[in-house]
């Protein structure tokens, strides 16, 4: 249920959106490391620009034995280490902190949810939250249908005002398992209460794609078959598995980051306009791009796993060493993949998807390369001496976009590429938001815009799925074929070279 | 430069070179420069401590809203002087990334015509780009050269809290505000300090039991700086912004004067009765004494009548904070702390440059409060 607009008469004419109703969130798995990292400093940034109304609380449901004190020096501590203003400014703190309670229990205790509900109502009646609240999952996945079971059995799916949930990534590890759970949340809560998170939607970039797509006139006649050579999306990661290699070794790259966050922008990049920007329209032509792309088979892909190598200069060690990692592991650190989406706009048009951890710089980015000139009329430069036209939608570090073209040298008959950059950082001088300040604050307001719907969920794993099994089913790689701190293994380069392309040199 | 040497030409030569200087030596550690301009900014100040004061924050707009903006100091005099400098404005960034830079030309006048000092700003002026003239300083519709630029201009910049004759200046900005009718828009700095206040005020009521207590409001009292000379217009502004988002209407003896207070009186749509019966809203502003802060110090909006309501922000102690505080008959206040920072000049600015058309709440706000404060103006 979305929260009607309401009809506040002051609203009208003021510069800042609409602050959502007052609510209480709940955190399971609230020690971790998600909470004090993102979620807490996310909530106290948007306190801290007047963005939550008087009364919003917190409840920090765990099993370690804690106080609520206890628990709020530890937010305090981990607000004054994450968040992107500096030390907690003690005054607002107090403030906020006022609403922080500490709810004690293991996720599988009925008691403990029982006694949940009873501290919620206590908070309606205090704090006036008025039985709004946001569930979010913050704990491993293992324990989603545990904590969806009980908020269910214990009445928590409903109340007088309204109920949501947050689900964080990943949403399934294969397409079974995605439906799986999907059933499991869809028995207890409806699909417009259930907000699955994908924080690079949060990302102000990534919304300013359908921004620069559709509040612009120019680019949307050239967005197709007809102009476009082919498209690369690169999400380059140089951090290895860090402390997550139990984890990420049941995973691997195609489910941790293609399967959510390169689709994302494959589908924002590709997308049709929507008939009108809400949640509903985004998220059908999401979809719809989904259902287009031709099947995926195993010659579409290049896996590799890093080796021995340097991150900074530093000698960083290979993944097989990492801790938790099998030293015989056959899980992917890279991920490099062909796509076609069969329809009118892209008939024909390769998507090249490129994803790894320990490449030698952090950036994402999404490269659109538009046709060659059709014949060159300048003598002294041959045809194939010229770039390309490439508009470059820079996600992180740098934000920005920036368009390539020719241009003639002074002085001299050459011809050079120029880039003409915009910049983000540059042209508005405001630091953006953090990712999870803007969805937290979505999920609050009912906008289900920038989460990914059941479907849109299905689909992607429906796309993979088949790939995740062949490669299961294959035999093992020669792993590890790349080095901590290359661009990937040389598989990569020649999978993208025998269709006479390069991948972008980033 | 003397009056006879001042030459636009040289001035847009002057500008070329700059930037050709920047390409070919880029500053010490490699950053590449880059000239982006978003707006004309034409500033009118009468003396040099308001243009200091412009300088101060030229670099923060320029990172905002890079920009040719070209000072005018219109000094008063008898013998005519004129001088033109130019220089490029930079912002300051972190190592290794690019620098943004806008331009900046001064012209320094005494007693130069306004039709001389328009003569040559026009041509400086970059094309197809927003004007946006900035007059600071007490009486700006008085200015010769405002009144003979503002036509050409998209946006007219000007500071209530710098009038001199408050309460007058501002019934005659609320006129000028209708005539122009969005052309130029208008814009005054001393709204754009009320923001957070008219935020605040808002956010009560985005509560959905809060909201009916918003069309129940029979009492307000708004408590300002009170200073060497009490200018209500920000507490006149927040109320004219209410009445018309709320559709109160003054009486036709609406003002009074007790001692150092203001009250206002008007009438709202009563709830609940017929469609024609109408209640009374009093409205006092009260001027304190209080240091080191301006503009509002506490506002609070009551509903007396059956069940009681007030929503009170105020600032409290420590500055750069604020209270907020619903009561609702008689339950647990619910409070909250929340930031309302004394905003920077730059960051007044930057709001105000952002808007690209009239800002209708602010016209609508500011005809009510003129309306008012023309009745308060007479003898």
């Amino acid at each position: 249920m979305a929260t009607p607009v309401l009809d506040n008469p002051l609203r009208a004419g003021l510069r800042i959106g609409r602050t959502p109703e007052p609510c209480t969130m709940v955190i399971f798995g609230a020690s971790g490391d998600l909470t004090s990292r993102k979620l807490v400093p996310a909530l106290y940034n948007l306190a801290r620009e007047r963005r939550l109304p008087g009364g919003f609380s917190v409840v920090g449901f765990a099993r370690r034995d804690w106080t609520d004190d206890y628990f709020r020096d530890l937010l305090r501590e981990a607000v004054n280490a994450n968040s992107r203003s500096g030390p907690v400014d003690p005054e607002l703190w107090a403030s906020f902190a006022q609403g922080i309670q500490y709810h004690r229990g293991s996720f599988d205790e009925a008691d403990a949810y029982t006694s949940l509900a009873e501290r919620l109502a206590a908070i309606d009646a205090e704090r006036g939250t008025g039985g709004n609240r946001v569930f979010y999952l913050a704990t491993p996945p293992e324990a989603y249908p545990t904590i969806i079971a009980q908020l269910g059995a214990h009445g928590l799916a409903h109340s007088n005002g309204w109920t949501r949930i947050i689900i964080e990534k990943p949403f399934g590890h294969d397409l079974a398992s995605a439906q799986a759970l999907n059933a499991e949340v869809l028995s207890v809560f409806r699909e417009d209460q259930v907000y699955r998170i994908d924080h690079y939607l949060g990302k102000e970039t990534v919304q300013n794609i359908l921004i620069f797509r559709f509040a612009n006139g120019i680019f949307e006649p050239i967005w197709n078959r007809s102009q476009i050579d082919h498209i690369q999306i690169t999400v380059a990661e140089t951090i290895g598995v860090e402390d997550r290699g139990g984890y990420y070794d049941t995973s691997g790259a195609l489910r941790d980051m293609i399967q959510n966050h390169l689709m994302q922008l494959l589908c924002l990049v590709a997308m049709e306009p929507p008939a009108l920007y809400d949640a509903d329209a985004v998220r059908d032509e999401k979809v719809k791009v989904l259902r287009a792309v031709r099947p995926l088979s195993v010659s579409d892909t290049v896996r590799g796993q890093y080796g021995p190598g340097s991150a900074s200069g530093r000698p960083v060690r290979g993944y097989r060493e990492e801790k938790g990692v099998s030293p015989t592991s056959q899980t992917e650190t890279y991920v490099a993949l062909k796509l076609f989406i069969d329809n009118w706009r892209w008939a024909g048009v390769p998507f090249y998807l490129r994803s790894g951890k320990r490449l030698p710089r952090r950036v994402s980015e999404i490269a659109i390369q538009f046709k060659a000139a059709p014949t060159m009329i300048f003598a002294d430069t041959p045809l194939n001496d010229l770039d390309p036209n490439v508009l470059a939608i820079k996600i992180q570090p740098d934000e920005g976009i920036s368009l390539k073209f020719s241009s003639k040298t002074p002085g001299q008959p050459q011809i050079r590429p120029v880039t003409m950059d915009f910049r983000y950082g540059a042209s508005f001088g405001v630091t953006s938001p953090e990712a999870y300040e803007r969805l937290l604050l979505d999920c609050m307001l009912g906008d289900g815009t920038l989460f990914t719907r059941r479907d849109e969920v299905e689909a992607s794993w429906a796309l993979l799925t088949p790939i995740l099994q062949a490669w299961a089913e294959g035999p093992p790689q020669p792993f590890p074929n790349y080095e901590a701190g290359s661009w990937g293994p040389a598989a990569a380069d020649e999978f993208i070279a025998r269709d006479g392309r390069s991948w972008r040199r980033l | 430069m003397s009056e006879a040497a001042i030459d636009i030409n040289a001035i847009e030569r002057e500008l070329r070179q700059m930037w050709q200087e920047q390409a070919t030596h880029p500053e010490a550690g490699g950053q590449a420069v880059i000239r982006a301009l978003t707006l004309n900014l034409i500033v009118r100040v009468p003396d040099d401590a308001w243009a200091e004061q412009v300088l101060a924050v030229a670099p923060a707009l320029t990172a905002q809203h890079p920009n040719r903006t070209v000072l005018v100091i219109d000094r008063p005099g008898s013998a005519t002087e004129l001088q033109a400098n130019v220089q490029a404005l930079c912002t300051l960034t972190n190592a290794g990334r690019t620098q943004v830079c806008g331009e900046q030309v001064t012209i320094s006048a005494r007693g130069a015509p306004a039709g001389q000092l328009a003569s040559l700003i026009l041509p400086l002026l970059v094309p197809d780009l927003p004007v946006v003239l900035w007059a600071p300083g007490p009486q700006p519709f008085a200015q010769p050269l405002v009144q003979r630029l503002y036509r050409l201009c998209d946006r007219l910049i000007v500071d209530s809290t710098t009038f001199a004759d408050p309460v007058r200046e501002l019934a005659e900005l609320a006129a000028f505000e209708q005539t122009a009718n969005g052309a130029p828009a208008v814009s005054d700095l001393g709204w754009a300090r009320l923001t957070p206040w008219r935020e605040l005020t808002a956010q009560f009521f985005d509560t959905r039991p809060f909201l009916p207590h918003l069309h129940r409001i029979d009492e307000i009292v708004i408590e300002y700086v009170a200073g060497t000379h009490p200018n209500p217009v920000a507490a006149l502004l927040f109320v004219g912004w209410l009445a018309s988002c709320l559709k109160w209407t003054p009486l036709a003896d609406a003002v009074g004067i007790e001692g150092e207070t203001i009250q206002l009186y008007l009438r709202r749509p009563a709830v609940g009765v017929g469609p024609a019966a109408i209640r009374l809203v009093k409205v006092e502003l009260r001027p304190v004494a209080l240091a080191g802060v301006e503009g509002l110090v506490r506002l609070a909006l009551r509903a007396v009548d059956n069940q009681q309501a007030e929503f009170v922000v105020e600032l409290t102690g420590d500055s750069g904070y604020a209270c907020t505080r619903a009561t609702i008959a008689g339950a647990n206040p619910i409070e909250r702390t929340a930031t309302i920072d004394h905003p920077a000049l730059a960051d007044l600015l930057n709001s105000e440059l952002r808007l690209l058309s009239r800002d209708r709440t602010f016209a609508a706000a500011l005809h009510l409060a003129g309306g008012l404060a023309q009745r308060l103006a007479l003898p």
